[in-house]
């Protein structure tokens, strides 16, 4: 695979698949290989002194998954969609699956290596290490979010308008 | 020719793909004729009990092994124990016992203490432990291969004070370790400093 200096580094790629979705109106995006589901919003059950950003955990197929809000995760105020969507991402944390809540899926996307930069310091006031690229979807750009970076740093993001 | 495998009946076959004979006759290994088997009993699977009880608006679960009474928290004596006056002392057949109050350890709702809350007397670590939680509900019985491991993100709470997690009725409940409860630094302190 050809290398680019174009994306972040550790990104080797020719064409990368990435699911898009919605958070507060912008466009963000994870690596489709994570995506094991989607599902329908369902309410967790709430778990004591969970980290704020978690809102409690779901059963799947058997299995116990936290439950993230990633609006919560990215210090959106206000409540989101009656109807968000829920992603099962693998591989993204300590946990074997994690339920990750957005506010609405919109596609499937595939981002040659030409058309992905590296992002900027910072985009919509979340920083560069919890992106792994920025790209131009519809003439808007769409923020390839680091799953693993952002469930595992403590660390508080606010999301600009 | 032998065939030293062959367990069942050798029905001949002329001209069919197989084993042969000297004589030119075919041998088909035919599985031998199962016997009807007798249905097994099953084998009862090991239950364990657990009192369900509700803290704030969720279900928990604790072990019904090393529960020794439910009390009312009639007795129960605040004393500053930083930082979430998470443990408390009741006095108990001449004998102070720290009990945690669930409500302040979980987060729940901090609203003094119901008319429902009974404390839960048990043993943490092979000492006295109490759990203030605000209703006893039922009893319930689980098949430990249904407890699931609690997800390590969903709480920031020590993992050694949960079991895991099993579902009733379409409800999620959390099971409680009693050994990890009474290991928490509070309750620590108190055996420690004698209260």
């Amino acid at each position: 695979m050809a290398r680019t200096d174009t994306v972040s580094p550790g990104v080797t790629l020719d064409e990368a698949s990435v699911l898009m979705f919605l958070v507060a109106g912008k466009q963000f995006a994870v690596d489709l290989n994570r995506v094991q589901h989607i599902l329908d919003y369902q309410a967790p059950t709430r778990t004591p002194r969970r980290p704020p950003y978690v809102e409690g955990v779901i059963q799947h197929k058997g299995r116990y998954l936290p439950l993230v809000s990633l609006r919560k995760r990215l210090g959106v105020e206000g409540p989101g969609p009656e109807n968000p969507a829920v992603l099962l991402l693998a591989g993204v944390g300590q946990d074997p699956v994690v339920g990750l809540v957005v506010d609405q899926v919109v596609r499937v996307l595939s981002l040659p290596a030409d058309k992905l930069l590296a992002p900027p310091p910072r985009v919509f006031g979340i920083r560069a290490e919890f992106i792994r690229g920025v790209a131009n979807a519809g003439g808007r750009p769409v923020v390839w979010l680091d799953g693993t970076k952002l469930l595992t740093s403590a660390e508080p993001i606010t999301l600009l308008a | 020719m032998t065939f030293p495998e062959a367990v069942g009946i050798v029905a001949v076959h002329p001209q069919r793909g197989g084993p042969a004979t000297a004589k030119g006759e075919c041998l088909e290994r035919v599985a031998p004729a199962k016997q009807k088997a007798r249905p097994r009993p099953e084998a009862p699977t090991a239950q364990e009990k657990f009192l369900l009880f509700r803290v704030g608006e969720e279900i928990y679960g604790l072990g019904l092994r090393g529960l020794r009474e439910v009390l009312l928290p009639d007795g129960v004596t605040l004393f500053s124990s930083p930082p979430h006056q998470v443990c408390v002392a009741l006095e108990h057949r001449g004998r102070k016992i720290p009990v945690i109050r669930m409500s302040a350890l979980f987060e729940a709702s901090p609203a003094g203490i119901p008319p429902t809350a009974r404390v839960l007397l048990t043993q943490g670590q092979a000492r006295p432990l109490g759990l203030l939680v605000d209703e006893i509900l039922e009893m319930a019985e689980v098949d430990p291969a249904r407890v699931g491991p609690l997800p390590a993100l969903a709480t920031l709470l020590s993992p050694s004070c949960f079991r895991g997690l099993f579902t009733r009725q379409d409800h999620i409940i959390l099971l409680v370790n009693e050994d990890g409860l009474g290991g928490l630094d509070e309750v620590v302190q108190f055996y420690a400093t004698g209260s």
